[in-house]
């Protein structure tokens, strides 16, 4: 099993009575932060993530949200180039993995993929190319993409991207949301095409364009495998059967916040308050309208989501939870190695998950304890982890070649967005079809 | 004051536009002259405003497209605000219309408005209920779309608990079509959406200048959504355009305060097509 180190970078100085007086998304007064306690939150994530790095994490990862309190990274790409070169240098093979650059919210998408095709380069082929479709918040709230436009947008920036890095000759491009005369990126990604990842939140269309194209899905829902898990896990395995590919492990990944210490006790002590304030002054505090806002999803999902709220959790009841309601409800793994590891293979085996991202920095947690969380866990835990798996007949398809993987590329499949495609519109794939 | 009505026959016709590429549906009720109604960001809701213009109009209200059931991707082909003008356009040339008289509500404001722009000759009476379309940044408003659905009512009504206000936001008894209503409510905002979002504005400053009709611009006095202001905005833009204020209404004056704003349109559609 592949072992991820995934951080945010939360401000980590919010006031305590925060999630009672503000929303954690798009106007969040800045004027609650300091200068220091800025460098601090952002320094100290990047000195996490390279801790990680150095301890032998198969990939670091981080994502994008704009406008917020509880993840102040608009732009992945900036921080994946810097560990990109860090990392190079002091030579660890470990992946780089933005998780990542947002398409539905992207008006430049030949940005993102010359800002991959730069990270890349400078990790020596370590980038994992990840594109969630877009928070509803961010694309819409944040930068202004009208929310019925998300989906499609990301299908031709998608499009866009892969056939920017795969194409060996010059292109024009006359789509409806972008139009190039030429396209030619220098430098292309050194890898022939790094593996894609989406990241999603449990739509049954996002699944089946993975399994059908090829990409790997990030399942990324906060929320433990308990809670939701279950009838996400089942529903994309099913997904796979109906399209008829394997179930390999690898193809899936998931995120888990995880906290370890010596003993149960003194992991509830120490880490208790810290995972309270990310819960609470993070997605506690995101005004669920803002997360489905009209348009962004498919009419039949709306109905889907009015008969059945379950997919979208407990977003609103995190705005007060308590640590000991977060460890019941298994939103968080928190303990001894022992008891952890118990319970993180346990979901894993029974899921089929074959990419564990490991949230272990979290909130307010401060770096000392941030490290001790890595370490430990990298020592303890991890170890016990990483041969799950190891005797199953699948390869990992969605790894870079230079860290052992044996990447295959993309193939045609449905698109993101739930509809016929206009017909003016002729797709790469139509072209090479004929 | 009630109004007596008769609730008029109300039939459906279906127009292929486009060569094909579209089919945009109507409703239609009464006799006469005709009248083209141009419904809010939230989808057409057939109200006793209508059914009284229906009286004496022959009332033509399309749907936006993707806003109607059973065709919620009719969306799909819309690019942008002038692929719609261009399709409204042609609906009203299939109909047959000849002068309708164009009324907007919010969002269907903006719409007639445009169309009356781009097409000076289409109309020679054009009303505009608390149209959107336009911006100043010291008049700034929340997008709907962004607020919250609980804070809403208070945003378009007045008095949100007045029994006009509360028979449109009531739901439908049945809890299946109530899903289903509530549903595509919420879809037609995001189909709508795609003109307005994140600002709506699309331009039409640039182009009021040419809306050579008559214009009734009619602003509840309360609007907590749209503010009042703009009326005198859009009144400066329009050369022969006058403004009428509905007194104890917010954003949706022909729900809250029906009789006083029936009372201004007909008189301004009455009048003749010279005097504003």
């Amino acid at each position: 099993m592949k072992i991820t180190l995934f951080e945010q970078a939360p401000y980590r100085f919010l006031p305590p009575d925060f999630e009672n007086k503000y929303a954690s998304v798009c106007d969040t007064p800045y004027s609650l932060t300091t200068r220091e306690g800025v460098y601090d939150s952002m320094r100290d994530f990047l000195d996490e993530l390279m801790h990680g790095a150095r301890l032998g994490f198969d990939g670091i990862a981080i994502t994008e949200h704009g406008q917020n309190c509880y993840d102040m990274v608009p732009n992945p790409d900036i921080i994946a180039s810097a560990l990109a070169y860090m990392t190079e240098v002091e030579q660890l093979d470990t992946a780089i993995f933005p998780m990542g650059r947002s398409l539905g919210k992207a008006r430049e998408p030949l940005r993102v993929a010359e800002e991959y095709s730069m990270i890349d380069v400078m990790s020596g082929g370590r980038l994992v190319a990840g594109f969630p479709i877009g928070l509803h918040y961010d694309a819409s709230i944040n930068n202004g993409i009208p929310p019925i436009e998300i989906r499609p947008r990301f299908d031709e920036n998608l499009e866009l991207v892969l056939r920017a890095w795969t194409d060996p000759n010059p292109f024009a491009w006359n789509g409806q949301f972008n139009q190039y005369p030429q396209v030619n990126l220098w430098p292309r990604p050194l890898q022939p095409q790094p593996p894609v990842w989406i990241t999603g939140i449990g739509n049954p269309r996002t699944m089946q364009m993975c399994l059908e194209r090829n990409f790997a899905f990030n399942y990324v829902s906060w929320f433990g495998a308990k809670l939701t898990g279950k009838r996400i896990f089942d529903r994309f395995w099913e997904v796979a059967d109906q399209v008829g590919v394997p179930r390999n492990p690898y193809r899936l990944g998931f995120l888990q916040t995880i906290a370890v210490a010596e003993t149960d006790a003194r992991a509830e002590q120490e880490y208790g308050p810290h995972l309270e304030y990310a819960f609470r002054k993070g997605l506690g505090t995101i005004p669920p309208h803002t997360l489905m806002m009209p348009g962004g999803i498919d009419i039949r999902g709306v109905e889907a989501l009015m008969r059945d709220p379950s997919d979208f959790g407990l977003y609103q009841q995190m705005q007060h939870v308590t640590f000991r309601e977060l460890v019941d409800a298994g939103v968080v793994i928190v303990g001894s190695p022992e008891t952890v590891r118990e319970q993180i293979a346990e979901f894993c085996t029974e899921y089929g998950i074959g990419n564990l991202h490991a949230m272990l920095g979290f909130g307010s947690l401060p770096k000392d304890l941030a490290f001790k969380n890595i370490e430990l866990f990298s020592k303890e835990v991890a170890p016990h982890l990483r041969g799950i798996w190891a005797d199953s007949e699948h390869q990992h398809h969605w790894w870079p070649e230079r860290l052992g993987g044996t990447p295959t590329p993309a193939t045609a499949g449905v698109s993101a967005t739930e509809s016929a495609a206009p017909k003016n519109v002729v797709t790469v794939k139509e072209v090479a079809a004929k | 004051m009630t109004i007596e009505l008769n609730k008029p026959v109300i039939s459906e016709e279906s127009y292929s536009l486009w060569s094909g590429r579209i089919n945009v549906r109507v409703k239609v009720a009464g006799a006469g002259k005709p009248l083209i109604y141009f419904h809010p960001a939230g989808g057409l809701v057939w109200d006793p405003f209508l059914s009284t213009l229906a009286d004496e109009y022959t009332v033509y209200a399309p749907e936006f497209p993707g806003t109607s059931a059973g065709d919620p991707y009719a969306i799909r082909a819309l690019a942008d605000l002038s692929d719609a003008v261009l399709i409204y356009d042609e609906l009203i040339r299939q109909i047959g219309a000849v002068n309708p008289v164009l009324i907007g509500q919010s969002f269907g404001g903006m719409l007639a408005a445009e169309l009356a722009a781009h097409f000076p000759h289409i109309t020679d009476k054009l009303v505009l209920m608390d149209p959107v379309g336009l911006w100043r940044d010291d008049l700034p408003f929340t997008h709907w779309m962004a607020v919250a659905p609980d804070d809403l009512p208070a945003l378009l009504f007045d008095d949100p608990t007045s029994a006009a206000a509360k028979a449109f936001l009531t739901p439908p008894e049945d809890p299946e079509i109530a899903l289903s209503a509530a549903a595509a409510m919420v879809w037609a905002l995001g189909c709508t959406g795609k003109l307005t979002w994140p600002i709506p504005d699309r331009g039409l400053r640039k182009r009021l200048h040419r809306v050579t009709a008559s214009t009734l611009i009619v602003w509840g006095e309360n609007d907590r959504l749209i503010p009042a202001g703009y009326a005198a905005e859009f009144e400066s833009l329009i050369d022969k355009s006058r403004v009428a204020i509905i007194p104890g209404s917010g954003h949706v004056p022909q729900i809250e305060q029906l009789s006083p704003t029936l009372d201004v349109v007909r008189e301004f559609l009455h009048g003749s097509a010279n005097r504003t």
